[in-house]
């Protein structure tokens, strides 16, 4: 079975569209290599983190489409996010108030 | 035959309530996902915070190249596997770029797992593995290589699954048992694929980059 025609366009806007995507994490990935070797103390480490936020915010929203999701999906996908919150809260507030 | 009507499956009716709930179905599985791995993740910190010096000893022992490359070899394969999905989505009868791009995605997952292969050989060489023999003076970098080995093994088994699942849609699309346009299990095996590569995108700042910069 070939291809109509018209799908030319279609294959283009999909790869223009999730290429830029990409290079926005490739381009990520390379900041946050680089910034590791940056001695900033803490700050070193935290970008490390908020880079990896920055970047599964790209896969969830745009590749996984949760940005154009129905509610009821992004609700299922959020619970995960709030009780995830919960346990990184109650464990950080108890370690972090240690003597 | 339509398309719709050799993808719907018991009990359901009407197949636009057959794709929101297996969309909805894989979202719960990948909250509860998010848990597994962050509950993990958490205690990583714990330790962390606890012996923060030998984490960092421990982190500069890691091989930061094949941390680095897997990396970009997962991102790439997320982008194969959303243009897979998305294609199978359009009404432009995409087969050809969809069963391309799945193939592509199985094969990049494959590469990622043959490089982990080559980086857990060096790390035994190094004697990286907790318990007798183990490379550091710090006994807190045993920590750190523990939960190394349990998650970067958790992430595999997750990662093999994975490529099975793809390489058996590959299979059955190339066999045409299923149609490729609207089919939801194209879009659900899309959306488990990227949420590992999620969970590697934030294992890898907590495992190669620390004490790169002291």
């Amino acid at each position: 079975m070939s291809e109509p025609a018209n799908s030319g366009p279609t294959v283009r806007r999909l790869w223009t569209r999730n290429l830029v995507i990409w290079a926005a994490l490739m381009a990520l990935l390379l900041v946050s290599l680089v910034g590791a070797y940056i001695p900033m103390g803490r700050i070193t480490t935290a970008s490390g983190i908020v880079i990896a936020i920055a970047k599964s915010m790209l896969v969830v929203l745009l590749f996984m489409e949760l940005a154009f999701a129905k509610p009821l999906i992004r609700l299922a996908a959020i619970a995960g996010l709030v009780f995830l919150s919960a346990m990184f809260a109650l464990t950080l507030s108890d370690i972090l108030a240690r003597p | 035959m339509s398309d719709e009507t050799a993808l719907l499956r018991e009990p359901w009716l009407d197949f636009a309530r057959q794709r929101e709930a297996g969309k909805f179905g894989i979202w719960v599985f990948l909250a509860s996902e998010t848990l597994f791995f962050g509950a993990l993740m958490l205690t990583y910190m714990v330790c962390r915070i606890e012996h923060p010096e030998a984490f960092v000893a421990a982190g500069r022992e890691t091989n930061i190249w094949y941390g680095t490359i897997n990396t970009a070899v997962l991102l790439t394969s997320s982008l194969t596997m959303a243009v897979a999905a998305q294609g199978a989505e359009s009404y432009a009868r995409l087969r050809r770029l969809v069963i391309a791009c799945l193939t592509l995605t199985a094969l990049l997952g494959l590469a990622f797992i043959v490089i982990k292969g080559f980086e857990y050989k060096e790390d035994m060489d190094k004697h990286l593995v907790p318990g007798a023999g183990f490379e550091l003076p710090e006994r807190a970098a045993q920590l750190f290589y523990g939960f190394y080995w349990l998650v970067t093994s958790v992430h595999a088994i997750h990662l093999s699954i994975g490529i099975a699942l793809v390489g058996r849609l590959v299979w059955v699309l190339l066999r045409r048992e299923l149609p490729v346009t609207e089919n939801p299990e194209i879009e659900v095996t899309a959306l488990y694929w990227h949420l590992v590569d999620i969970v590697w995108i934030f294992l890898y700042p907590l495992i190669y980059l620390p004490g790169r910069s002291s």
